[in-house]
């Protein structure tokens, strides 16, 4: 006997007709849902989210099945990948028995579900069924039963997790009642390869034949009902974020990491500066509400929310969506708070993990530029001092601008005013320009610079704060008039590289400086001095140390450059025992966003958790690549009590102590 | 009502000074110039007025100096004054408090100015004369180093800031000039949208030979640092000897032990 | 050479910087006379020409009055020099007395040099020396810059009286706001910073302060542990600080820190550690373990 099935087996093929049109009724419902959402999409401004077409599809189909943002994070993820995978095998079964029975078999007379085929197909069904069960009973048992902190428990998930259950449930019962009606009896070599049905099957064994009959039917016309209930309810419910996420896989950002979009100052006809309300907000920061799933994943990698700041990215998110659907007028910094606004280090770990691609960084930088650009507000009086030195001084500190070459005096080096023919241009930034404790790195950069034989300038007093941390606390206008005199004068001595110690320097100038004008390469001196070891121009003698190291978020999460620091102190003689916060998951020091010129009142102190984290390898030194970072450190350690217990040290002075002569 | 705010433009008081060429001033390369913090006080202020009264209220900034005081000009009226006046002295620098206030009092005698405001006193000579100065030329009431203001109908209630964090309450009849002391008011930060604006308003140009009328009263013999403490001792050994040279050095240089 | 040397009196007291005038007509080697608006219940100790006018009818802050009280003196005495105080009496006054008599003001002398007046300018960084160019001049002095002069005997006094349809009404005084410290008024000031130790140790530092008839400040490390609260905290996130004397106990100088207290005209630091960045603003640094050497000290300035 031949395996296959037989298709509408009890319901009859007369059924096909009123089917579709409930399909399509379904679909409808689910298609009005979704137009229901544009008018609140489209109170945000314009954006471009649909040029470089391929490419967006590209990364949508390759995220989407390949799952691999969400798995990422094992807890619940797993879960959800298999779930889908499953989910996607059973649509596609589906389909296929859609297609065979409603197109191969009348128009083409051929089945394509028999022989191996069928058993193949009926065994991944059913397998994908099990399957899907086990990890649909792995999400109630998450959210229901071990209930992981911050997760919430909403009408949705009652009513998606039900739903789901019933629809897989009942697939198995109608596929048992049919094989208790016919496999189960004419041909039970066959009904091996549907084991969920077989053990479904089981419950039928005692009926009557018409009782079964009746029964499968039933069952049949309920399956039905469920799934079409499941389509309507995708826009109404958090199903949606089956297509808004996916959608988001799109729409995500092909800019590099970190950019933030440059206000053209010249256009006076602006008269609103960041976000107030809804309407200064893109459609897509709107739109982003609609594709956030609630795992709160961002609020427990969030440096502010894991230290008790009124901060959580995931509730700005859903308070952005809170009110572009019920209240599009209302203020969103009241809304959100402005301490909660100001807790943000920006240090991208939110939007990293994020599986639904949501922006949540720049949304922040666009309410902080309202703050600041439209009010004039500051987090403190400390950092309204703070920006008035970079104003007058061009460093936060408020020391004379006169004496920022200073730390260089003795040194062999070129300052650019005097003698601008050299291999690269040092911006040595406001920290490692007068903080005597980052001087040192200033120091021990050109010291291997100088055994490399790389003649280095520096723009000496010349030079002004690059205007990250302003521009992070949002104000524009300062930023771009410290960015541009840096610009112009950089233009002028013709430079060909630069090169900075400074993570956040290296991030603007080697990104935002290019959208008001400056394109030339800019490296970190991580990746520089891994070039000069890789060609040979540096030597190292390797001495062995043990150490675990910091990455800092601009130069991990937001460039990318995680292996070349750890390749270099390998070749210092340094073995790594690894933070279990590392790499695209390192937790932040607290200083970026502008909070390095800001007290941190809110809260526990970021710094100490961070040092806690380190403490905890066991190993007795800490190295940075930031001079923000080493601040933050060295005071962490001493609150923090970890003074004689951990050191921290920068990658310049471990690979300066250990030059090859 | 028409309103005044002085201001002027001094150095960054980080910034390290060296006497000029001729020796009784500062040179100018290396500095950095902002707007005297006292001033923005009285900016603050004057804002606050011009705010509260509203339409019909003309709010005009001075400032006297080189062309650099254009910034300073245009920051007080980013803060929200209505149009500014720069005399145009190069030599600003080397003319006495007296002089500096006949020329704004030269400026403002017929304009019939309801309030002027002025700082306490400048951060880099710190005379502390020009407000009353000008008030005095001008025959105006005046009361010094407030702390508080307030307006009503052609009164102002100061309160002045006095030793020892004490206050005195003093009422004025306008027209009338005060001088404002740190820590009035928290002096804003110009928004974007007024910067935009405020490169709109008018600055009138005045060349400062249309207003000198009188010259100065006493002179600067030189400018120098001041004479040498002796820092920089480097004191170790045994805590009894570190302790009796201490309270030495404490006698000698300080006035704690007297 | 003259002067007319102008008292303070406030609140029904006569103050006793006014014996600062003293001293500094002393330095000057000038005759002196004496204008007062005060009661003759309380004189300066000192016999000379006193131009007395009475509070009560004169008011304590009455500037358009006062002034014109001072100019019927110069009339009578035809002083060189008219000198107050640099106080808010002072500068306040000075200035009406100057303009109205076409004469210079020399403002805030710390000290009498060859060729004029020193005075400090660029806060106390500079300083410049100022000569008048009138016959006459009015100068303010610094307080504290001379020494207190109480020369005794009784003055000879001259009564004054003048009426005034000003413009300013004095109201009255308002106290001072009670604060947990205030570090901007203060004339010394001790931190703590984390070579203290432990919280324990902070009453150590707290008694230097108090021996020294100063305030306790803190670094921020200090006040981030919480063993002293935030308003004793000197630095850019704290308070910028100027006074007299700054001990630094235990601060190693963080540019937050120096940036908040560089200013001090005089600064001792106590550091183990004879690098600590502290050394290269202190005026003395003192290289020694802070518990030792700080109770030694307060032992001795206590005495």
């Amino acid at each position: 006997m031949e395996a296959t099935r037989e298709i509408y087996w009890n319901i009859g093929h007369g059924v096909v007709i009123p089917m579709y049109i409930l399909a399509f009724a379904a679909f409808g419902v689910m298609v009005w849902g979704f137009r229901q959402r544009l008018p609140i999409w489209r109170q945000g401004k314009a954006l471009d989210r649909f040029d470089r077409y391929d490419e967006r599809v590209k990364r949508m189909l390759a995220e989407v099945f390949s799952q691999a943002k969400i798995y990422r994070v094992t807890d619940g993820g797993v879960f959800h990948s298999i779930f889908f995978w499953s989910f996607l095998v059973l649509f596609a079964g589906t389909m296929l028995v859609m297609f065979q029975a409603d197109f191969f078999t009348p128009l083409l007379q051929i089945n394509l579900l028999s022989g191996e085929f069928y058993k193949a197909f009926s065994l991944t069904l059913d397998l994908a069924g099990i399957l899907a069960l086990v990890m649909l009973a792995g999400f109630f048992i998450r959210r229901f039963v071990i209930q992981p902190k911050g997760l919430e428990i909403v009408k949705d998930d009652y009513i998606i997790l039900q739903l789901l259950f019933a629809i897989l449930i009942t697939g198995f019962l109608i596929e048992g009642a049919r094989m208790a009606a016919t496999e189960l009896q004419q041909n039970p070599g066959l009904a091996r390869f549907s084991p969920g049905g077989l053990l479904a099957g089981q419950l039928f064994t005692t009926l009557t034949p018409g009782t079964l009959l009746v029964t499968h039917k039933i069952l049949w016309w309920f399956h039905l009902a469920l799934v079409l209930g499941f389509f309507c309810a995708i826009p109404y419910t958090k199903l949606r974020h089956i297509f808004t996420t996916s959608a988001n896989a799109f729409l995500a950002p092909l800019e590099p990491k970190g950019t933030i979009a440059t206000i053209n100052l010249e256009d006076e006809s602006v008269e609103q500066f960041g976000a107030a309300t809804i309407s200064d907000l893109t459609w897509k920061d709107i739109f982003d509400a609609d594709a956030c799933t609630s795992c709160k994943r961002c609020q427990d990698r969030c440096p502010a929310s894991t230290t008790d700041k009124p901060l959580s990215p995931m509730k700005i998110i859903k308070q952005i969506g809170e009110l572009a659907e019920g209240d599009p007028t209302g203020s969103l910094i009241e809304t959100i708070s402005q301490d909660a606004l100001w807790s943000c280090t920006t240090c991208r770990a939110c939007q990293d993990v994020c599986p639904a691609n949501i922006e949540h960084v720049n949304k922040i930088i666009e309410m902080r530029r309202n703050l600041t650009l439209m009010e004039g507000a500051f987090p403190g009086d400390e950092v309204r001092t703070a920006v008035s030195n970079i104003e007058v001084n061009g460093n936060p500190f408020g020391l004379a601008y006169a004496a920022r070459g200073d730390w260089a005096d003795g040194l062999q080096i070129s300052v650019m005013e005097q003698d601008s023919d050299v291999d690269i241009l040092y911006f040595v930034g406001c920290y490692a320009s007068f903080d005597k404790r980052n001087q040192a790195i200033a120091r021990n950069f050109i010291k291997i610079c100088n055994a490399a034989g790389v003649k280095v300038g520096i723009l000496g007093k010349e030079e002004k704060c690059c205007g990250e941390p302003v521009r992070k606390l949002g104000n524009e206008y300062l930023y771009q008039m410290t960015a541009t005199e840096n610009i112009e004068l950089i233009k002028a001595y013709n430079v060909k590289q630069i090169v900075t110690t400074c993570p956040h320097c290296f991030n603007t100038l080697s990104r935002d400086y290019k959208d008001l004008g400056m394109d030339i390469p800019v490296e970190h001196y991580s990746t520089y001095i891994n070039t000069l070891l890789n060609s040979d121009r540096l030597k190292l003698t390797s001495e062995p140390f043990s150490y675990t190291y910091h990455d800092s978020c601009y130069l991990g999460r937001y460039m990318d450059i995680i292996e070349q620091p750890r390749s270099i102190l390998t070749q210092a003689g340094g073995s790594i025992t690894e933070m279990e916060k590392n790499g695209y998951d390192s937790f932040c020091c607290s200083a970026g966003g502008g909070r390095i010129i800001a007290e941190e009142k809110l809260g526990s102190k970021i710094s100490e958790v961070r040092i806690k984290m380190a403490v905890e390898t066991g190993a007795p030194l800490l190295v940075s690549n930031c001079p923000f970072c080493l601040t933050m450190f060295e005071d962490g350690i001493k609150t923090g009590g970890a003074e004689g217990q951990l050191q921290v040290r920068d990658l310049a002075e471990i690979v300066a102590e250990r030059i090859a002569v | 009502m028409k309103l005044l705010v002085c201001i002027k433009q001094v150095p960054d008081l980080e910034s390290r000074f060296k006497p000029d060429a001729a020796g009784v001033w500062y040179n100018e390369t290396d500095l950095a110039f902002r707007m005297n913090e006292y001033d923005e006080y009285a900016v603050e202020q004057a804002v606050q007025l011009r705010e509260k009264l509203g339409e019909g209220t003309e709010l005009t900034v001075l400032s006297i100096g080189p062309d650099r005081v254009v910034e300073a000009l245009k920051k007080a009226l980013a803060m929200g004054c209505d149009n500014a006046a720069h005399i145009q002295d190069p030599a600003a620098s080397g003319k006495d408090p007296w002089q500096i206030a006949s020329i704004i009092a030269a400026y403002a005698k017929d304009k019939g100015f309801d309030v002027i405001f002025t700082g306490m006193q400048s951060q880099d000579r710190g005379s502390a004369q020009v407000g009353v100065t000008i008030a005095e030329q001008l025959g105006l009431a005046c009361t010094t180093t407030i702390v508080s203001f307030d307006y009503d109908n052609g009164t102002i209630t100061a309160k002045r800031e006095l030793e020892g964090g004490i206050k005195g309450v003093v009422k004025l009849k306008t027209p009338a000039l005060v001088t404002c002391q740190l820590g009035l008011n928290v002096p804003r930060y110009p928004t974007l949208p007024n910067i935009m604006k405020a490169k709109k308003k008018e600055i009138t140009a005045i060349p400062v030979v249309e207003l000198l009328r009188e010259e100065a009263l006493a002179t600067t013999a030189s400018f120098h640092p001041p004479a040498k403490k002796g820092g920089g001792i480097v004191l170790e050994g045994d805590v009894s000897d570190l302790v009796d040279k201490v309270i030495a050095i404490l006698k000698d240089k300080t006035a704690v032990l007297r | 050479m003259k002067t007319l040397l102008i008292g303070e009196y406030r609140e029904g007291k006569l103050l006793e910087s006014t014996c600062e005038l003293l001293g500094f007509a002393n330095q000057l080697g000038a005759e002196t006379a004496m204008l007062l608006v005060g009661s003759e219940n309380q004189l300066p100790v000192y016999s000379g020409t006193l131009y007395l006018a009475d509070v009560a009818a004169c008011g304590e802050y009455n500037p358009g009055l006062h002034k014109k009280l001072i100019l019927e003196a110069v009339q009578k005495e035809s002083p060189d020099y008219i000198v107050f105080l640099h106080s808010s009496y002072g500068w306040d006054l000075a200035p009406r007395v100057a303009a109205s008599l076409r004469i210079a003001q020399v403002s805030e002398i710390v000290a009498i040099v060859d060729g004029g007046f020193e005075v400090g300018c660029c806060n106390g960084k500079m300083r410049r020396t100022v000569k008048p160019a009138t016959a006459q001049a009015v100068l303010t002095i610094q307080a504290g810059a001379f020494p207190v002069l109480q020369p005794g005997g009784s003055p000879e006094i001259r009564k004054l009286s003048a009426t005034d349809g000003g413009a300013l009404e004095f109201i009255g005084y308002e106290a001072a706001e009670k604060k947990d410290v205030d570090l901007a008024k203060a004339e010394v000031i001790v931190s703590a910073g984390r070579g203290v130790g432990k919280k324990d140790n902070i009453p150590v530092i707290a008694a230097l302060a108090k021996a020294l008839g100063g305030e306790m400040g803190a670094s921020r490390p200090v006040v981030d542990a919480e063993w002293v609260s935030h308003s004793h905290q000197v630095g850019t996130t704290g308070q910028t600080v100027s006074p007299k004397l700054y001990v630094a106990c235990g601060i190693s100088g963080a540019i937050q820190h120096l940036a908040g207290m560089k200013k001090s005209d005089f600064i001792i630091a106590i550091n183990k550690d004879k690098d600590a960045p502290i050394g290269e603003i202190a005026d003395v640094l003192v290289v020694a373990d802070v518990m030792q050497f700080v109770p030694a000290l307060t032992a001795r300035v206590a005495r």
